[in-house]
């Protein structure tokens, strides 16, 4: 089986530690996305597994071959890992034809010549490119070279497929549409996928998990919706968007689930409940995370919709966004951020209403 | 087309992926490599207009040959220990190419006879260079090179603002006409200028006699103004050559900006465009001293006549023109002249670190051209004057001289063929251009694979070793040809006898191999630096061996620079005259030491059709040469 599998896994270059400790299991035909700012390693990581850096500590696998182990010293190079890449620069050959470029793969593995003819073109076909086989590769725009590239690392069936930030040069429109294009290949295809990039809502478009890493760390492990909506630490909440975080003091705390607990928390001024991952102790201090959108607007006459967190505050700024209103309320002396729909009758004095499924504790 | 894709996906699971890795029974039905597929790595275009990729024929009797080549070649790249002897071997070759004689020459220096023979060892060599007189030599050598150094400057950047930001109409032509004079070898222009500019029979004093009635010749070459007027001419388009880039390659925006906060164009000019291609500018003018410091022919043709010395000169005497040679001397002068150059690059070094701007990005922008109106004829008229007299007036002195039959008597009735007719038939003529021949073509080639290893592995790997080869390669360019050529006289008279190299052509080869590597290492660098490290990475995962990635990426890419830099190669090597006329025996004469043997014997007729021979030479290969860019742009 195809999955990638990377334990404990370090890069030091000289006494700067790039990537440090990552564990991560890629199941077959995953799309998985390493997520992090710029710097954090997610290039070193991905090379790492591509055989094209060496891990200083670790191990990787991909399928049931080792092909890195730093204790052993057993390395197996780039080529010998069969593996499909899309550079963030695409590495188009420029000497050559798009169809030699995609048909490269198959020439260095010595594939009989009707065949290659016949996978490159069945590939172009796919990523829509096949009436430009004879096109020399420069003459090609920015989306039609990330075709070829995405082509390219296809047309050998690889084991796995790396992707280092491959749109991050086209215009905002098109990031959009070849992403999703690629996702619905990638999902067809069912091709493992290791994907990096700095764009959360990239991240969390395309992805089945994301991996956020900060400072060659990995923070968190999880699908789109548990790291938005349920992050470990405040670094992965703020990572996302610009989240309210109150601070609160923990009165109850009753079990829900797996994994999910329900804490009665009381702020200054409010007070509510709100869902958290690790169990509480009475009085002890957390932070809830309140997303923007997730804040409604309420009458004042209906009050007490139970289990909900009610806030009042005074509107001092509000900006529109055509879909949505973004406000800014004073709440007992601190600023929180509410997206509202854009035709909400707004007053001065408003009086907010949170789920408690959507508000969110993280320890402080 | 879906459901294929999906079967494909299917059966592809990770044992049949890495089994497609090794060679399969697949691999006979493809040898490679092809011509038609090595042509098609060089001409991409054109040969796939022609042939399609499915339509090609190969020949099945190579396959087993390749194969088993391969996976020989392929066991040798895998081991660690295969490339350690492939860098030891490297590092043997270069350090014969530039330690060997520069120790040869620390040797000669300390020792009082050449090695080899009885003698002690002692300081002598360099008492006898603190006198007086030597100080002179030194002052001589860094002023003449400071003198020509500055106006050369001028008139460069001059020309390149002209050629690169005005609407100076043909601007092309004149690239390429301004450029010329620095690929002509410079003996030959030595000589015409010897014969142009000669205080008695000058054709350049005969007109002005003849114009003004007068009898006196205003014109002597024989002088320092002759010596430094010589290697203007080279000066000039070289370091135009080195700027005209960063003119032309300026982001518009930086200079649009200094106008918008209301500077003048000339306050523009001063503050922002000269300030940003200073440090083009200055390294180019440095570079430019030190090939001054270095130059063996102007103050050979134009400075020992009138005494004034030079320590190339100086060199060349001691051995060539005292008897007996003085070789400890000699060699105490060269460590004098190389300890100077030394200096001037630590100063570079200091002076530059830090300061590369730059300006010039991957984009193509189109720099601003300033539309000169009226003026433009002006800015034309002077790109055509700088031609006519660096290259029309010399090439027209050497033909009007091939054709009459005493230089410098110039009646109707003393036309003749004659010259043409005694240099081809002379055997001496002939073999010394097949030798330069040769030894242009094979040393050019031997340069240019050499400089693309090292560079290769200075800029591309981190290879433990890499370092060394660097220095060792970039060593020959502290040492001028004349100094070189002393190294390694003595460096092949001392080999064992089953090394037959003293005296023969094997000796120049290795001289010119070794004055060229740096700057085929240079030519090397700065095209692997430009290709980005994704196009040669991409290749290996996508399965190619480094091998394989050599050859269809790294070589196919950049080979346009590789014949670029032959041709410059080929150029320096037949120019080159400090070496040759050391190491040179009967038998291994090239074209430039049959010169200068015809000239000394006052045989300047024939030196003129020799020159046209080499000029006609020059233009063809430098033809090629701008063929071969053009068609690099139209193809990157
Ligand atoms: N060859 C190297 N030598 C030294 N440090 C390096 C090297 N390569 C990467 N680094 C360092 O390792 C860290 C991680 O780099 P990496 O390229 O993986 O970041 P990244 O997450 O991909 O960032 P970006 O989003 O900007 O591409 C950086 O701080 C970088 O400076
Ligand atoms: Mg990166």
């Amino acid at each position: 089986m195809s999955n990638v599998v990377l334990e404990k896994v370090s890069r030091n270059f000289g006494k700067f530690s790039a990537v440090s400790g990552v564990d991560l299991r890629v199941n077959e035909g995953e799309f998985v996305t390493l997520l992090g700012p710029s710097g954090c390693g997610k290039t070193t990581t991905l090379r790492m597994v591509a055989g094209l850096e060496q891990n200083t500590g670790g191990r990787i696998s991909i399928g049931d071959r080792v092909v890195s182990d730093a204790e052993r010293g057993l390395f197996v190079p780039a080529e010998r890992r069969a593996l499909g890449m899309v550079f963030q620069s695409y590495a188009i050959w420029p000497h050559m034809t798009v169809f030699d470029n995609v048909a490269y793969p198959l020439r260095v593995r010595r594939t009989p010549r009707p065949d290659i003819r016949a996978r490159v073109l069945e590939a172009l076909r796919l990523v829509e490119m096949g009436d430009y086989a004879d096109r020399p590769a420069p003459a090609l725009s920015g989306g039609q070279q990330q075709r070829v590239a995405i082509a390219r690392a296809l047309v050998f069936e690889p084991a796995l497929l790396l992707l280092d930030e491959p749109l991050s040069n086209l215009d905002a429109r098109l990031r959009a549409q070849m992403g999703a294009e690629f996702r619905a290949l990638q999902k067809r295809l069912q091709i493992t996928s290791l994907y990096v990039t700095h764009d959360q809502e990239e991240a969390m478009a395309l992805s089945d998990r994301i991996v956020v890493m900060q400072a060659g760390r990995v923070l968190q492990i999880g699908t789109p919706e548990e790291i938005y909506q349920r992050p470990l630490s405040q670094a992965v909440a703020t990572f996302f968007g610009s989240p309210n975080l109150l601070p609160a003091t923990v009165v109850a705390c009753a079990r829900l689930g797996e994994s999910q607990f329900e804490l009665s928390v009381r702020g200054s001024g409010w007070a509510g409940v709100c869902r958290a991952r690790e169990a509480a102790v009475k009085d002890a201090t957390v932070l809830v995370m309140v997303r923007p959108e997730n804040i409604r607007l309420v009458d004042r006459a209906s009050r007490d919709t139970g289990g909900s967190i009610i806030l009042s505050g005074r509107v001092i700024d509000s900006s529109f966004h055509g879909a949505r209103r973004s406000v800014t309320i004073d709440v007992g002396g601190s600023l929180m951020k509410a997206d509202l729909p854009a035709m909400a009758p707004l007053s001065e004095l408003v009086t907010l209403n949170i789920d408690e499924r959507t508000a969110w504790a993280l320890a402080s | 087309m879906e459901r294929s894709w999906q079967e494909k996906a299917e059966c592809a699971n990770p044992a049949r992926s890495f089994a497609s890795a090794k060679p399969t029974g697949a691999e006979k039905f493809c040898a490679r490599p092809s011509l038609i597929e090595l042509a098609e790595n060089l001409y991409p275009q054109q040969v796939n207009m022609a042939i399609s990729a499915d339509e090609r024929v190969e020949d099945p009797g190579r396959v087993p040959f390749a194969a088993g080549l391969r996976a020989r070649l392929r066991v040798l790249e895998g081991t660690a220990a295969s490339r350690t002897a492939g860098v030891a071997l490297l590092v043997v070759i270069l350090a014969f190419l530039s330690i060997y004689p520069l120790s040869m020459l620390l040797y000669g220096s300390l020792h009082s006879t050449p090695p080899g023979m009885a003698g002690v060892f002692n300081l002598d060599g360099y008492q006898a260079v603190l006198t007086r007189q030597n100080l002179v030599m030194l002052l001589n050598t860094v002023g003449i090179s400071l003198a020509k150094t500055f106006p050369s400057l001028v008139i460069a950047v001059l020309l390149a603002w002209i050629l690169a930001r005005t609407d100076t109409p043909f601007r092309g032509a004149l690239e390429v006409l301004v450029t010329l004079p620095f690929f002509i070898p410079p003996i030959l222009t030595a000589m015409a200028w010897g014969m142009l500019g000669n205080p008695q029979v000058g054709l350049l004093n005969q007109l002005y006699q003849w114009a003004t009635g007068s009898s006196n010749s205003p014109i002597n070459v024989y002088s320092y103004g002759g010596v430094i007027w010589h290697m203007m001419q080279y000066s000039i388009p070289f370091m135009f050559l080195l700027i005209v880039d960063a003119f032309r390659a300026m982001d518009p925006s930086l200079e649009e900006a200094a106008r918008m906060c209301g500077a003048s164009r000339w306050r523009t000019f001063r503050t922002v465009t000269l300030l940003l291609i200073l440090p083009a500018l200055s390294s180019a003018a440095i570079l430019s001293f030190i090939r001054g410091i270095e130059n063996f022919e102007s103050p050979l043709f134009f400075g020992s006549p009138a005494g004034i010395r030079v320590i190339t000169t100086d060199i060349y005497d001691s051995i060539n023109q005292r008897s007996p040679p003085q070789y400890q001397y000699a060699t105490a002068v060269s460590f004098v002249i190389m300890a100077l150059l030394l200096l001037i690059v630590l100063l570079q070094w200091k002076l530059l670190r830090g300061r590369n701007f730059t300006t010039v990005s991957g984009k193509g922008y189109s720099p601003t051209v300033m539309k000169l109106g009226k003026w433009r004829w002006a800015t034309f008229a002077f790109c055509v004057l700088f031609f006519a007299v660096t290259v029309v007036l010399p090439v027209g002195q050497l033909l009007i001289g091939s054709f009459f039959k005493f230089f410098g008597f110039y009646q109707w009735d003393m036309l003749t063929l004659e010259h043409y007719r005694a240099v081809f038939g002379s055997s001496e003529f002939w073999r010394g251009f097949g030798n330069t021949m040769l030894l242009g073509l094979a040393g050019a080639s031997l340069t240019m694979v050499l400089g693309g290893v090292v560079a290769y592995i200075s800029v591309r790997t981190k290879w433990r070793g890499r370092m060394l080869i660097d220095v060792m390669a970039w060593l020959p360019w502290m040492m001028p040809g004349i100094v070189l050529g002393v190294g390694f006289l003595w460096g092949f008279a001392l080999l064992p006898h089953a090394i037959p190299i003293y005296g023969t052509i094997w000796a120049l080869l290795l001289a010119y191999i070794s004055l060229g590597t740096p700057l085929s290492v240079q030519v090397m660098s700065s095209a692997y630096s430009q290709l980005s490290y994704d196009i040669e990475e991409c290749s290996r995962v996508h399965g190619a061996s480094w091998l394989q990635t050599m050859r269809h990426i790294m070589i196919a890419l950049a080979w346009p620079s590789f014949a670029v830099g032959w041709v410059l190669v080929f150029f320096g090597i037949m120019r080159e005259l400090s070496a040759s006329v050391l190491l040179y025996s009967v038998g291994s004469e090239v074209l430039s030491v049959v010169l200068l043997k015809l000239w000394t014997n006052g045989n300047a007729e024939q030196v003129s059709v020799i020159g046209l021979m080499m000029i006609v030479l020059v233009v063809l290969f430098r033809w090629v040469q701008l063929k071969v860019i053009k068609a690099r742009i139209s193809t990157l």
